[in-house]
């Protein structure tokens, strides 16, 4: 594990833009228009990808083995032919924790410095 | 609605065309069916608001994005770029060494151009400066020095300028270091430092007080001289050094700044100089020794500045009508400093700018041509890339990729040049003006560098990447390596061919009109016998050396120890040497018999002292009467001798022996006793003056020059002979010790050089396009083994064969040579002023030209088509 640790922790920080498409595949395997979608969903409009910018991001996943095109479409799609549905790997995953990870830490350190509410235990 | 989405698909396919080919073919199809999804939601949910929402999300993420993918394209197609250049070394270093050699030779003459032409005075307020000259043309005096009362007249009268600020240059010796040392000094204005906007690198400028008559002396020393003389030693500001018998103090240091119109060694104010402040001197309005300088205005116009001035030019005749004579036409010619600095070197840099840059065609042409060359054996490796789906896009794209690489390190190459010729250049460029010393490789030399180079790649580049399409389409059929040279790329390798030798037969037409115009030059008779004759000059110690008869008995002892000195033939003393360039002395004079018409003026001559051996010194021949003898005394009567020119000029049939006229308005007469040969005073290309001697005895001399005729080589003796001068007065120096074999040598430097540099830019360009037409045949032949050996094999004799390669080459370097006789009747036009007697259409160096060039693409044919007719019928046919 340590070495890959390292290797995902390698690639960070990553972009915000980054991550969030990360995020979004970290629940199920998806196409491109569902990944505008579910970062859309996920962050209440905040943050609305353009095709240019998620393209440019899937490249770079892809060409450093963090998601893969799936060759297979799932079943229930009998959709256009033209989309493409992307996984996150191990090692998306693994980069994708390290970021979560790296955050969380900044997070703690800003309550610490009462800079945030504390996490409601609730 | 389905027409309104289809248009969007269209802008969106549009913008989709600012990524990189490879991006758009990956994700092109897959993008557009999401941006339609995008789009069809945002007009459902939130109407035209939503959609021009997405548009400008859309258009930004693209146009954020594309930089880098393009970014990281290139890096991909430079790292197979690299790859393929260390796969083809032969190729690659012949690219790169045409390509640094042409785009050397540009950064070169652009540093210079730039430096020279293009940047600004580097004085602070030099675009506002202007030079001042003073004009009398039916006088025959142009460009004319001021006197001391004009200096003041046109300072207090004139309303368009900021400051009127004097300079001249006189020879002082220099006494505190541990030799006596002869300084070139500008003697200037006050606020001469102030008007030009020079600040001081050490100390202060010279202020009003310092020119207060009686002031004590002080001393601005020059960047170079302090650098020279004092190692750069600031200290030095403060110190105290003899000159003329006076203490002079240094108060400052100047910046390396151009000085202009000398490079000094030292500036003093010119209440220091004791010519300048004899009160006489002041008050004779005639005594013009002084160049002036002003800056205009902050506002006012080189012309508004002219005609103010040009106002005061017409008070002054109004009020002095003996001194400007209506019929002299007197004027005021006022013109920018810039202009004046530069118009010399001018047409000379563009020509060489224009030379650079036709070498540079050349070499791209050639490289184009390489590369061409290349892709007949890359033909395979782009077909294979293309049938695995690289487009023709991606294929155009690594080429130029390719060929920027090249260009780059071909730039970085012509850096080196131009830094390793930097020296010489400005060497080169200061024969043309004082701005030479300004030329640097800087910032604005590299970015035009890199320019060029990126010109250079699309040049060389755009040919073979256009045919690779034809590649792309037909690389893979059957026997495609062999026999897919499309018939257009063909045409294009001929065509480059052509454009070469046409350029090369233009710049060597250029380069031979340059070299025929310097051949003229020196065969010019200069009028005197240069060979075996030293020269150096004497400036003499004003306050020791004040009256006549000291500066007579000094020269006449040195010249009778000379004389004495064996392997001394004859030796001489004089006011100037001929072809140095010195300021010429020019006064006004009355033939007896013809009196003067009011307001018509006199004949003018330039004068000169010589002592009496000087023309059997110089071997100028006497034409009538007789020269100088140590029998003409200061209490004898006065005689002259003039030119022939002077002769013909002012006494027309007559013969003005035993005539007589006078520079004094009748007080006293010279009469005339010989007539000499004319010389060459002012450059073989100019012409001869009006010239009258007087000997040495009958007139002061202060500053001379030492000629001495030598039984051998001049410059052997030179150390003796100065030995002889510090014997007689150990501080008194010689300067510019030279054979007058070197100043002639000298005279011509500027054309010499120009006509070298152009000739070694013509040669290059030959070398290139012989080579170019060299590898083009040797290709064509290599391509047509399979029909030469056909040829044979049906009877065709070897001779036949050359034969046949032989003439289509020479055919393509005729058609070259037609098109280039054309581009040099139209072009050489432009090098008509740094002609000398050489028309821009001189036949016998087109014909010369044609000859070379024709022998040049005759022996570049022959290799290849010897080689072709060396074919072997069988071997060449079972190959295939």
């Amino acid at each position: 594990m340590g070495a890959a640790q390292d290797k995902a922790e390698s690639f960070g920080p990553l972009t915000p833009a980054m991550f969030h498409v990360l995020l979004a595949l970290a629940g199920d395997d998806l196409h491109g228009y569902a990944i505008l979608k579910e970062v859309e969903l996920r962050t209440g409009g905040k943050v609305r990808l353009s095709t240019g910018t998620l393209y440019g991001i899937i490249k770079r996943l892809l060409n450093d083995g963090l998601v893969v095109e799936l060759r297979s479409r799932p079943a229930e799609s009998n959709d256009d032919e033209r989309r493409r549905y992307y996984r996150l790997t191990p090692q998306g995953r693994q980069v994708a924790t390290a970021e979560a990870e790296r955050m969380d830490e900044i997070l703690s350190i800003a309550r610490s410095r009462n800079l945030l509410k504390k996490i409601r235990t609730a | 609605m389905a027409a309104a989405d289809s248009r969007a698909a269209r802008i969106y396919r549009a913008l989709l065309r600012l990524l990189p080919f490879d991006f758009r073919s990956d994700f092109g199809p897959e993008m557009e069916t999401v941006f339609q999804e995008q789009h069809k939601e945002a007009g459902r949910r939130n109407g035209t608001t939503g959609v021009l929402r997405l548009w400008w999300e859309t258009i930004v993420g693209i146009f954020r994005t594309a930089p880098g993918e393009h970014l990281a394209m290139f890096h991909q197609d430079a790292g197979f770029a690299l790859r393929m250049m260390r796969k083809s070394p032969g190729f690659t270093l012949a690219a790169i060494l045409t390509l640094g050699l042409g785009i050397g030779a540009n950064s070169a003459i652009f540093s210079v151009v730039h430096a020279v032409l293009l940047k600004p005075l580097p004085y602070e307020h030099g675009q506002r400066l202007v030079t001042l000259q003073q004009q009398a043309p039916r006088a025959g005096l142009l460009n004319q020095p001021f006197s001391v009362t004009e200096i003041n007249d046109y300072r207090a009268q004139s309303h368009s300028l900021d400051g009127l600020v004097e300079y001249h240059n006189m020879n002082f010796i220099l006494l505190g270091r541990s030799e006596p040392e002869r300084v070139e000094t500008g003697v200037v204005s006050w606020n001469y430092f102030d008007v030009f906007g020079v600040k001081p690198l050490f100390g202060r400028t010279f202020r009003p007080e310092d020119e207060q008559p009686g002031a004590p002396a002080v001393l601005m020393l020059s960047y170079e001289y302090w650098i020279r003389s004092f190692g750069g030693d600031p200290t030095v500001v403060n110190k105290a050094f003899t000159m003329n018998d006076k203490p002079h103090k240094v108060v400052g240091i100047l910046p390396p700044v151009p000085q202009y119109p000398d490079e000094n060694d030292v500036y003093m104010p010119t209440t220091a100089c004791p010519f300048r402040s004899r009160p006489a001197f002041i008050a004779n309005r005639q005594a013009r020794m002084m160049q002036a300088f002003a800056r205009r205005k902050p506002g006012i116009s080189v012309n508004q500045a002219r005609a103010d001035l040009n106002g005061v030019a017409a008070n002054l005749q109004k009020a002095y009508p003996n001194d400007y004579p209506p019929s002299v036409d007197y004027s005021l010619a006022t013109s920018s400093l810039e202009e004046e600095l530069t118009h010399n070197a001018r047409p000379t840099m563009l020509v060489l700018l224009g030379a650079a840059g036709f070498v540079l065609l050349i070499a791209c042409a050639n490289v184009a041509n390489l590369n061409l060359s290349r892709m007949v054996r890359r033909e395979r490796e782009l077909a294979v890339r293309a049938a695995l789906g690289a487009g023709r896009v991606r294929m155009f794209r690594q080429l130029l990729t390719e060929s920027s690489l090249l260009a780059l390190i071909g730039g970085g190459l012509g850096l080196l040049f131009s830094w390793g010729t930097l020296s010489l250049l400005v060497a080169f460029a200061a024969r043309f003006t004082p701005r030479a010393r300004e030329i640097h490789l800087d910032a604005t030399v590299l970015l035009f560098t890199l320019g060029v180079a990126l010109l250079t790649s699309m040049l060389s580049g755009t040919a073979p990447a256009l045919a690779a399409r034809e590649t792309v389409v037909g690389g893979l059929k059957e026997g495609g390596v062999q026999s897919t040279i499309g018939r257009g790329r063909h045409r294009m390798r001929s065509l480059l061919i052509v454009a070469q030798v046409a350029v090369s037969f233009l710049l060597l037409i250029g380069a031979g009109l340059m070299l025929r115009s310097f051949a003229k030059l020196q065969h010019v008779n200069p009028g005197f016998q240069p060979e075996n004759v030293l020269t150096m000059q004497i400036g003499l110690d004003f306050t020791k050396y004040g009256s006549n008869e000291k500066q007579l008995a000094f020269f006449e002892t040195l010249l009778d120890r000379i004389q004495a000195q064996s392997g001394v033939k004859s030796a001489a003393v004089s006011m100037m040497i001929p072809l140095s360039g010195n300021m010429r002395m020019t006064n006004d004079f009355q033939i007896e018999g013809q009196s003067p018409t009011p307001g018509q003026a006199l004949p003018v001559a330039d004068f000169r002292v010589v002592s009496p051996r000087y023309f059997e010194t110089l071997h100028v021949p006497v034409l009538d009467g007789r020269v100088f003898t140590r029998a003409d005394r200061p209490n004898t009567p006065a005689v002259a001798v003039v030119n022939r020119t002077a002769a013909h000029h002012f006494w027309g049939a007559q013969n003005p022996v035993g005539k007589r006229f006078t520079v004094d308005g009748g007080k006293s007469w010279v009469q005339i006793t010989g007539i000499v040969g004319d010389i060459k005073q002012y450059g073989l290309d100019k012409d001869v003056p009006d010239e009258i001697y007087v000997p040495l005895a009958q007139s002061p001399l202060l500053d001379g020059i030492l000629v001495v005729k030598t039984a051998a080589e001049p410059m052997s003796i030179a150390r003796s002979i100065i030995e002889l001068l510090y014997a007689i007065d150990p501080n008194q120096p010689a300067a510019r010790v030279q054979s007058l074999e070197q100043v002639r040598a000298e005279s011509v430097a500027a054309p010499r050089l120009t006509a070298n540099l152009l000739g070694l830019f013509a040669l290059l360009a030959l070398a290139i396009a012989a080579t170019g037409i060299s590898g083009v045949m040797a290709l064509a032949v290599g391509q047509r083994r399979h029909e030469i050996g056909v040829r044979m094999a049906i009877g065709a004799r070897p001779g036949e064969i050359l034969q046949m390669i032989l003439q289509q080459g020479l055919a393509l370097a005729f058609v070259g040579v037609v098109l280039g006789l054309f581009g040099a009747l139209w072009l050489t036009r432009l090098l008509q002023q740094l002609l000398f007697e050489v028309a821009p259409t001189d036949p016998l160096t087109y014909l010369g030209v044609a000859v070379v060039l024709g022998l040049a693409a005759l022996v570049a044919c022959y290799v290849p088509a010897r080689r072709a007719s060396r074919v072997d019928p069988i071997i060449a046919l079972r190959v295939d």
